[in-house]
């Protein structure tokens, strides 16, 4: 027994250094990324490049944990709410530092919420709710609405269009010093060659473990450098070659050729998001609800993720809005109304909504190559159904723009990373392309956003699920996997929607 | 000779308006919004809306036109939607990788062509010719992207001795950054010296059957004498035209081979800049480049002075 004591306590002990050594500070890492952020500012881009670089220099008052519940970040704990729910009382910890070295406090936490209200697009989605924002004293922040919100917490807490804390003297419209609490601070960016991130010495990390976005944040890297790589194959032999020591968004035909590199290993993130389908409810052959139904009837989704996807290993049939590892897993409304794929039953149900062969103009964008594999299998499925098809296939930066005129489209393509929180859904905003506006809409969205009890929402939420199957504003194709690369020698990085490297370290 | 010159000149500055107008007409009618982009997929309408009017897009095109003209007429070229910083600033920032690139993949084509071209023609019909045309034409045919990966599957992937891409990171030395101009200036430089191997073949065929040649051989000239002295000096009108282009195509951006290898020069900005949509570094960066290529057009016209006596203005 004493041997076997002694054998442990020695394995331990040669082990220990080992464990303790592979945590060590140090070290420099790349990380390859599609493109140039658009901006550093995580306020006004909803862009989730920016919200990547952006959340190691900028935090917020909440964050999620790895099971996508809020979770403090600057504030001490979660907030106060009053019994009508429309008082939220935080508390701010202590001893935080900007990288300008001037200390935080509420003053800084009400400016940089005021901000918010005015610029971030999910700002301006809260901002009908609120009805001050103040302090009460230098550690404590009140904000009062007008009427319950459910989902403020959530979009205090999110990374894009986010509600970073700056300093008070920073607030202009147009951010040029880019002074954040993070764990690391901006050192140097050379636009479309690198952006160069070092490690903040003043950052006071939360204690405890780390756990998801949350927890503690250990700053093992001296630093970290994001290099735009736009080129997707060029970012697949990067990864093959060991060039970068993480690779973002690859394509997944790329996965086994990774999987046989020596340099680098495949990261799945399974899985990720959700490619849609957005109907044109205001206007055109789509504003009819039939027809969107008839067409959502035509549709084989198995065979458009086929097409995009090409392996099951990275992707699912799935009508559920969230996927089964989410609390807001529902059927509600799938059955019957998901991967039909009856032509001849919509070409009836078209018939008889009145359809008399106008174009379907489908906007999409090669992009994202799976957006237009997408599109040309539903085409082709709607053309079966008796539907005329015009395909119009633009550059991303004209579809934003063309998205916006209800005169342009019936369709536009687009895909979603699974958001914590369904209240961050753009397509549930009635000012959102698509123009999604009727009582229905509003009565299942308001109760849900109106509703406190975290067990209630989630039945409220299969509600307006329920209403989306029955309205159709957009149809929800499937879900994706996402695949990126990362070094032998980098550990501590988990598949994330939003790569984070605050946990991270090289092995030596 | 002076009168030439400044009527050169004039018509230098007619065409550089030319391309401020038609540049400037064709970025506002071409679809998109930087407004858009900036914002990202979960911006609304509103939103755009209001980010376009702080951007000063929301006036009329005319208006917009005449604050741009009196900008430039300050020597100012604008300020990037995207970059934070004044257009000149980004084009600057470019500069150097594009110029080495440029001067890289001219000296490899150079190299190549030249003593192959001399040589294909000196020795026409032969085997050595029949060849160098046939690469010649292959490699022409090659687009420099697809060598460019085929470059780095080889010897960045496979053989690790070369960067997959990028320009090295913060404090690079120059010969790190020169470093990573070796692949795409050898991708450039390979399908270069087929354009100026066939042109400098067939300008040396030109002049190796006249008669100043045939006069030179009966002197009892060297053959080298003749061919590298009295033949190559005329034949050199015609390659220059082919390397100044060359160089102008290159300077102005190796678009596809600097995103490809993820540059950040001059021809990446442009990509970037028309993907997201940025005014001011599209118009101003191919106000740039046109006037890279109006420049060297005079440049090359001023050297066929000195390179023959005939050429009198």
């Amino acid at each position: 027994m004493k041997l076997k004591l002694a054998f442990l306590l020695a394995s331990a002990l040669i082990a220990a250094p080992n464990m303790v050594a592979a945590q060590e500070k140090g070290g420099v890492i790349n990380v390859a990324t599609i493109g140039e952020p658009p901006t550093l500012d995580p306020m006004v881009s909803t862009a989730d490049l920016v919200g990547i670089v952006t959340q190691h220099i900028f935090e917020t008052l909440y964050t999620f944990d790895k099971n996508w519940k809020v979770t403090p970040l600057l504030a001490e704990s979660l907030p106060s709410i009053s019994a009508d729910g429309k008082t939220y009382t935080i508390k701010l910890r202590t001893g935080i530092k900007f990288h300008d070295n001037s200390d935080m406090t509420s003053e800084d936490v009400v400016a940089s919420i005021n901000r918010w209200l005015k610029l971030a697009s999910r700002g301006k989605q809260v901002a009908g709710f609120v009805d001050s924002v103040g302090t009460t004293d230098p550690a404590t922040v009140t904000i009062i609405l007008k009427q319950p919100y459910a989902p403020l917490t959530s979009l205090l807490a999110f990374n894009n269009s986010a509600a970073i804390i700056i300093p008070s003297e920073k607030q202009a419209d147009t951010m040029t010093d880019f002074v954040g609490s993070g764990p690391y601070m901006l050192k140097e960016r050379k636009a479309d060659q690198y952006i160069q991130l070092v490690r903040f010495k003043d950052y006071r990390s939360r204690t405890g473990q780390s756990d998801g976005y949350g927890g503690a944040r250990h700053q093992y890297l001296d630093e970290i450098r994001f290099v735009p790589v736009p080129d997707p194959n060029t970012r697949v032999e990067a990864a093959v070659s060991g060039q970068y020591d993480y690779v973002d968004s690859l394509p997944v035909e790329s996965f086994d050729k990774i999987k046989s590199s020596k340099a680098s290993q495949p990261v799945l993130l399974k899985p990720f998001g959700y490619p849609i389908f957005v109907f044109n409810t205001a206007e055109g052959a789509t504003k009819n609800v039939a027809v969107r139904k008839a067409i959502r009837q035509a549709l084989s989704m198995e065979d458009m993720m086929a097409a995009a996807f090409g392996s099951q290993d990275f992707y699912a049939l799935n009508g559920n809005i969230y996927p089964g590892n989410f609390v807001w897993s529902s059927d509600a409304g799938v059955a019957g109304n998901y991967n039909v794929a009856d032509t001849e039953a919509a070409a009836k149900a078209a018939k008889a909504a009145g359809y008399n062969g106008e174009p379907i103009r489908i906007l999409t964008s090669r992009q994202y190559e799976f957006h237009y594999k997408m599109a040309q299998v539903a085409a082709e499925y709607l053309k079966l159904a008796g539907f005329t098809v015009d395909m119009q296939v633009v550059d991303w930066a004209t579809l934003t723009q063309r998205r916006t005129d209800k005169g342009l489209w019936d369709i536009y393509i687009t895909h979603s990373p699974f958001l914590p929180e369904p209240a961050l859904i753009g397509s549930l905003s009635t000012s959102s392309p698509g123009w999604w506006d009727t009582p229905a809409r509003k009565a299942a969205v308001d109760a849900f956003t109106s509703e406190v009890n975290p067990d209630k929402r989630i039945a409220l939420w299969a509600n307006v699920q329920k209403t989306m199957y029955d309205e159709v504003p957009y149809i929800k194709i499937g879900d994706f996997n996402a695949v990126a690369a990362k070094s032998t020698k980098l550990e501590g990085v988990d598949p994330a929607p939003w790569p984070y490297f605050w946990n991270a370290s090289v092995k030596k | 000779m002076i009168r030439y010159i400044l009527q050169r000149l004039a018509g230098m500055i007619l065409v550089m308006f030319l391309v401020v107008t038609i540049v400037f007409i064709i970025v506002r009618v071409t679809p998109g919004d930087p407004a858009a982009v900036m914002l990202g997929p979960d911006a609304t309408p509103q939103d755009v809306a209001e980010l376009r009017s702080r951007l000063g897009l929301d006036q009329s095109i005319g208006l917009q036109y005449f604050f741009y003209l009196a900008q430039l007429l300050r020597g100012d070229l604008g300020q990037s939607i995207f970059l934070n910083m004044p257009v000149a600033s980004a084009l600057l920032d470019r500069a150097e990788p594009t110029f080495f690139l440029t001067l890289f993949s001219l000296a490899i084509a150079s190299v190549i062509a030249l003593p192959i071209g001399i040589y294909a023609a000196y020795r026409r019909g032969s085997f050595i010719d029949q060849a160098a045309t046939t690469i010649a034409m292959l490699a022409a045919s090659i687009p420099s992207f697809w060598l460019g990966l085929i470059l780095m599957q080889i010897f960045a992937v496979r053989l690790n001795l070369f960067p997959v891409s990028g320009y090295g990171g913060p404090g690079s030395s120059f010969f790190d950054r020169m470093y990573h101009l070796t692949l795409p200036a050898f991708a450039l430089g390979l399908v270069s010296s087929a354009l100026i191997l066939r042109f400098t073949r067939a300008s040396m065929l030109d002049v190796l059957g006249d008669d100043y040649v045939r006069t030179a051989r009966a002197k009892g000239l060297a053959e080298r004498h003749v061919v590298l002295r009295h033949a190559l000096k005329n034949a050199l009108i015609p390659i220059l035209t082919v390397l100044g282009l060359t160089a102008a195509v290159l300077i102005s951006g190796a678009v596809v081979t600097e995103t490809v290898f993820g540059l950040p020069g001059v021809g990446n900005l442009v990509v970037s800049a028309v993907l997201r949509r940025d005014y001011p570094v599209i118009q101003g960066a191919l106000l740039v480049i046109a006037a890279i290529y109006v420049f060297i057009n005079f440049v090359i016209d001023m050297l066929y002075l000195l390179v023959d006596p005939r050429v009198r203005y």
